[in-house]
């Protein structure tokens, strides 16, 4: 579920197809990742799950993996709970 | 409406790139900060409305230079952040003496002249206000910051012209909340200070004035009566118990309603009643009714009756001669909005809420929807322009033919050339006219001066009268000249005129002007739109000669001296100036 999401979110921004998106995905091997949309992206999650990160993990979410594991902890119940409605 | 996710604006935005067509309408974005995010947010708010845009970014900090650079745009937005007018000037700003403050500003106020003064043949210009509410000190009096903002917002209030928008960023601000409006983080790295949610408060704000210069904003504001203009049930309750003043609670609600009501209407938006009564009960309450603010002559037509409000709106739309899609309908019941939103997708409906001390604030937000760049003297005048269209109306079932309707008018056709005192209705006409109109171009007031002052341009407008009232200014055409080839930019005329064969008055006057200047050809286009299919063959009645044809497209060639003169002798022209 917090996969699917993630996975939405990253095809929507780098404008690529979600199922194209792997677990092992990184800049190094989609090449619509690049520095800007990066912080495009950074801040779509933000806004799609209702969090801020921290002013060193916006360089550090690097990798499909890293951005998974850091919103697993920051939404521990994210696969129970629908997300805010009011944006 | 619920603000989307920034990842489905760029998903959307995506797509709608490649739905929308038509010309693309190109905007710049000018910053000293960074903001690429507020980009693809915009193109979203305008594609979304049928606006092809596409939004070219400056360079970072580079405002003035890219203010020569991005001369031929369609729009700028200028973003000029306080904090970054020198390295970190929110932070030092308190540390500095008045002379280095005041030196500051006045390079700043001369920057901010000058671009304004580049961006002057810009059709719309969108400058944000000064604001220093995000790095203010918590402190009684205003700091150094904010006194240089108030220096600078003086300034360009004073500076900006018709078609240059000061932003208010303290408004948005507001809006959002100072805490979720900046992201320090990224300021503190990328030079990036405002946050997405800011950013799409921000395109939904500033999007009407695209709306309006592209001819897209409302222009009716239809309104129901019981639980709408008052409180209560007229054909239950009565004329007195009614409420709409300030003895009851509801009562001081309505009457604010009202109250506002007449200001939009002042501002030219055309009023319209839809309301399931008897009509003599209604008009006895416009009539009367000490309490009401709004008399019958605030309407610019009346719907009292007990067919369907779809029905209604349609006629309404047909006396004024106005599309759907400009309309707003209030209404305090769920199932008529229900009825219209089906029928009449195009028409914005509003409902009265629930909680009746939120209706003020409904009403404000809806002031949006009839923003119009260009004011003028005229639109206050609307209203009653549309009721002595209706007068018209009533005398003309009593003649037999078209002709002898329209001699009994006395019609006047008053035509100004390169009159500068007109140019800010012909601009406000071209923005707006979108059924009688042969090519669609948007101008602004700047535009329209511009073109005065080039040889090769010609501007008439001209104002149409007759023996019930002045329609004012109506109609525009502005001729290219090379040579001895004319060719015709604009000709455009407003709906308020249409069918009473002004149009070719004027261009018998047109043609026979032409000629006076040596013109030996008139070249002229009709490029289609979904709205102006009834002009399609005009040229071909006038006599042209058909020379080139594609989809959506014609193209016009007339040798003067083959044009065959209306025959037209029952209106009259005359010039103002020449």
């Amino acid at each position: 579920m917090l996969a699917e999401r993630i996975r939405k979110v990253m095809g929507d921004v780098l404008g690529v197809d979600q199922a194209t998106i792997s677990d092992e995905a990184t800049p190094g091997n989609i090449e619509q990742w690049d520095s800007l949309r990066h912080m495009n992206l950074v801040l779509a999650l933000e806004d799609e799950f209702g969090i801020r990160f921290r002013d060193n993990q916006l360089e550090q979410l690097i990798s499909f993996r890293l951005i998974e594991l850091n919103l697993r902890e920051r939404l521990p119940n994210e696969n129970t709970i629908e997300p805010d409605a009011n944006d | 409406m619920k603000l989307l996710k920034y990842s489905e604006i760029l998903a959307r935005n995506r797509e709608l790139g490649r739905m929308v067509k038509g010309k693309s309408y190109r905007i710049a974005l000018l910053s000293n900060i960074v903001v690429n995010q507020l980009g693809e947010i915009l193109e979203f708010e305008l594609r979304r409305r049928g606006i092809n845009a596409e939004v070219l970014y400056g360079d970072y900090d580079n405002i003035v230079q890219d203010s020569i650079r991005f001369k031929d745009v369609d729009a700028a937005v200028v973003f000029y952040e306080t904090a970054n007018l020198v390295d970190s000037l929110h932070a030092s700003a308190e540390a500095m003496t008045t002379g280095e403050l005041a030196m500051l500003a006045g390079r700043v106020e001369q920057e901010m002249e000058l671009v304004l003064d580049n961006l002057s043949e810009v059709p719309l210009v969108l400058f944000n206000r000064f604001s220093a509410l995000l790095f203010a000190p918590d402190d009684l009096r205003d700091g150094a910051l904010q006194r240089i903002c108030n220096r600078l917002n003086a300034k360009l209030n004073q500076t900006v012209t018709a078609n240059q928008l000061a932003v208010n960023m303290d408004r948005l601000l507001a809006q959002v909340g100072l805490p979720a409006a900046a992201d320090f983080r990224q300021f503190q790295s990328t030079k990036a200070l405002y946050t997405i949610k800011l950013l799409k408060t921000y395109a939904e704000h500033v999007a009407p004035a695209f709306l309006s210069v592209t001819g897209r904003m409302r222009k009716v504001l239809v309104l129901d009566c019981d639980g709408t203009l008052w409180g209560g049930i007229l054909g239950e309750d009565g004329d007195s118990q009614i409420q709409m003043n300030n003895s009851t609670r509801p009562g001081r609600i309505f009457r604010e309603i009202q109250q506002m009501l007449k200001g939009l209407r002042r501002h030219g938006v055309l009023l319209a009643l839809c309301s399931k009564n008897n009509p003599e009960d209604v008009d006895r309450v416009f009539a009367e009714h000490p309490d009401m603010l709004l008399r019958d002559d605030d309407w610019a037509a009346k719907k009292i009756n007990w067919q369907d409000k779809a029905t209604n709106l349609r006629q309404i739309s047909a006396e004024l001669n106005l599309g759907l899609d400009s309309f707003v309908f209030v209404d305090d019941s769920a199932f008529e909005l229900g009825l219209v939103q089906d029928e009449l997708p195009n028409v914005a409906c509003v409902k009265v809420p629930e909680t009746l001390s939120d209706y003020p604030a409904v009403m404000r937000h809806l002031a949006r929807e009839f923003f119009v760049l260009t004011r003028t003297a005229e639109d206050m005048r609307k209203t009653e322009m549309y009721q002595q269209e209706q007068a018209r109306g009533e005398t003309k079932v009593q003649f037999t033919s078209l002709d002898d309707y329209l001699r009994s008018l006395g019609l006047v056709v008053r035509v100004a050339w390169n009159d500068e005192v007109a140019l800010d209705r012909a601009a406000q006409l071209s923005q707006k006219t979108n059924q009688f109109n042969l090519t669609t171009r948007r101008y602004t007031e700047a535009d329209m001066v511009r073109m005065l002052r080039d040889n090769s341009f010609a501007i008439a407008t001209f104002a149409v009268e007759d023996r019930y009232g002045n329609y004012g200014i109506a109609g525009l055409s502005i001729v290219c000249i090379k040579a001895d080839i004319a060719s015709m930019d604009t000709f455009l005329m407003s709906c308020r005129v249409i069918g009473r064969n002004v149009e070719r008055a004027f261009f018998d006057y047109l043609i026979n002007k032409l000629c006076e200047m040596g013109m030996v050809r008139l070249e002229a286009e009709y490029l289609r739109t979904h709205n102006n299919d009834q002009v399609s063959g005009f040229y071909d009645a006038l006599g042209f000669q058909l020379v080139f044809a594609k989809e959506g497209q014609r193209n016009y060639n007339l040798l003067l001296a083959d044009y065959q003169p209306s025959g037209i002798n029952y209106i009259e022209v005359k010039k103002d100036v020449s």
